[in-house]
């Protein structure tokens, strides 16, 4: 779920572009680089693309009526980091609100910073907190995933909550308003979404651990380990 | 699920032929007026303008056109909801004061600013709906290149987009084969198959990439894809109709700019 055409105020979009731009030229110019080392990235990196599109189009099993779908960019932000996955996700937003009609064209540089930015950030710091420690695989993921899907839409609503600042409280009264109405959905979908792509690791494990071994997102020491677990 | 994407339907609507660049400037020019209106007026103005252009010209099918609209609705209004109540105004309809520091309030001014704001998505949507219905995607990425956005970034776009296909055909037959299995029976059972699902999806979109390089390596890629792209002529008609409709538009947005609904 993100902000829709319209919702924000024209200056709101042009500053949630700026933010947004600055990042999205760092990992352009970082994606030129890995594609210079090994040209073999673009296919996997097209890959993941279409691997976050799917993912979040999928209706998770969730609160009945909302509208929540997996972000999905846990998966790339291991994988690459969080700039090229902001490039990628801007591409997976354009084509979501294109293909979808979900999102917006207006609005898409504060979905960009909320779910390409923040998020990917957020989760690749736990990412690197917690790779090099004796933390469990599985664990290392679900707090990857659901932490940033959590603050995607904590972000959301400090998009929305500086566009329309309430009369009483200004902009932290309505900060916790929308805060309130995301928990309700978000919570347990960040929650859903974590133990999910924990068991899509899982079967990744099992079936093709190479992939992981290549990408260096875990080493082989730990993932051997974990397969002994299975 | 996803059977109906909108880049089928923009493939084969009626005005597939009519020059890119007219689309997007009707489209985009749109969503920015919507912008920057300051009534609600011009925005439903042209969601209503849009929306039969929508169904008479490129003939989308009515039904689809409506179930669109279900998703951006519920958030709407959900949202919609939320700012009624924390804008303040002067003339107070109905207030309650749960904190010293905090009160949610109906206002006057509250309600005009909420229907603002969602004809504002309302119009949004159809301009950006307007677009996704009528462009292809491959007519964009010829739009992008000549806009000379960076050759990566494109090549990157084009791989997504040929990996959805592949993919949606994929998920949807292990969707369906789960289902025949009541993968979906209970809640555990459901987010086990979903993972299961995403798994494969992972893995399969893997070796679509492999296979990808393969191919491409054999066909002599050297880091850029070769774009076939057929410019359509700008005709006079459709030219016309987007300047009108443009025209129009900017006019409603300077009249009813001050119009409020109560």
């Amino acid at each position: 779920m993100h902000i829709m055409e319209g919702f924000l105020p024209w200056q709101w979009c042009v500053v949630w572009w700026i933010v947004a731009l600055p990042c999205l030229m760092l990992g352009i110019y970082q994606l030129k680089k890995v594609l210079a080392a090994d040209r073999e990235a673009l296919p996997l990196l097209g890959v993941t693309g279409g691997f976050i599109f799917i993912l979040s189009s999928l209706k998770l099993p969730s609160v009945t009526g909302s509208c929540s779908h997996p972000t999905g960019t846990g998966l790339s932000t291991i994988s690459f980091g969080p700039w090229i996955t902001a490039v990628v996700c801007a591409i997976v937003l354009l084509f979501q609100s294109l293909f979808l009609a979900h999102g917006g064209l207006s609005v898409l540089g504060a979905n960009i910073v909320s779910m390409g930015i923040v998020g990917p950030l957020v989760g690749y710091g736990v990412y690197r907190l917690l790779r090099d420690t004796s933390v469990n695989i599985y664990i290392t993921v679900f707090l990857v995933t659901a932490l940033a899907d959590m603050f995607t839409y904590v972000t959301t609503s400090l998009e929305l909550a500086l566009a329309y600042p309430a009369e009483t409280g200004g902009f932290v009264s309505s900060f916790i308003l929308f805060m309130g109405i995301f928990a309700v959905t978000q919570i347990p979908l960040a929650i859903v979404e974590g133990i999910v792509l924990a068991l899509v690791f899982k079967y990744i494990i099992a079936l093709k651990p190479d992939i992981l071994i290549r990408l260096k997102i875990f080493s082989e020491e730990k993932i051997n380990a974990a397969r002994s677990d299975i | 699920m996803f059977e109906e994407l909108l880049e089928d339907i923009a493939q084969k609507n009626g005005l597939r032929e009519v020059n890119a660049y007219l689309k997007l400037a009707a489209g985009l020019g749109a969503i920015l007026l919507c912008l920057l209106s300051t009534g609600y007026i011009a925005p439903l103005f042209i969601a209503i303008v849009l929306s039969c252009a929508i169904l008479i010209l490129a003939r989308v099918d009515a039904k689809i056109y409506a179930e669109l609209f279900i998703v951006p609705f519920w958030f709407a209004i959900m949202s919609v909801a939320g700012l009624i109540l924390i804008t303040g105004g002067q003339d107070i309809f109905w207030q309650w004061n749960i904190l010293p520091s905090f009160s949610l309030s109906i206002t006057r001014e509250s309600i005009n600013q909420g229907m603002f704001v969602f004809c504002r998505v309302i119009g949004g949507m159809s301009a950006m709906i307007f677009i996704a219905l009528t462009t292809p995607m491959t007519d964009i990425f010829i739009v992008f290149r000549q806009c000379r956005v960076p050759e990566v970034v494109i090549d990157l776009m084009m791989i997504i987009y040929r990996t959805i296909f592949i993919l949606i055909d994929q998920v949807i037959q292990i969707y369906h084969a789960q289902v025949m299995r009541l993968g979906y029976s209970t809640y555990r059972e459901s987010l086990h198959s979903f993972a299961t699902l995403c798994g494969a999806a992972f893995i399969a979109s893997w070796d679509a990439g492999e296979d990808l390089i393969r191919a491409m390596d054999a066909r002599c890629y050297d880091g850029k894809f070769a774009l076939l792209g057929e410019s359509r002529p700008v005709e006079r008609i459709p030219c016309l109709a987007v300047m009108i409709f443009l025209f129009l538009s900017t006019a409603v947005v300077i009249v009813s700019g001050t119009i409020t609904i109560i």
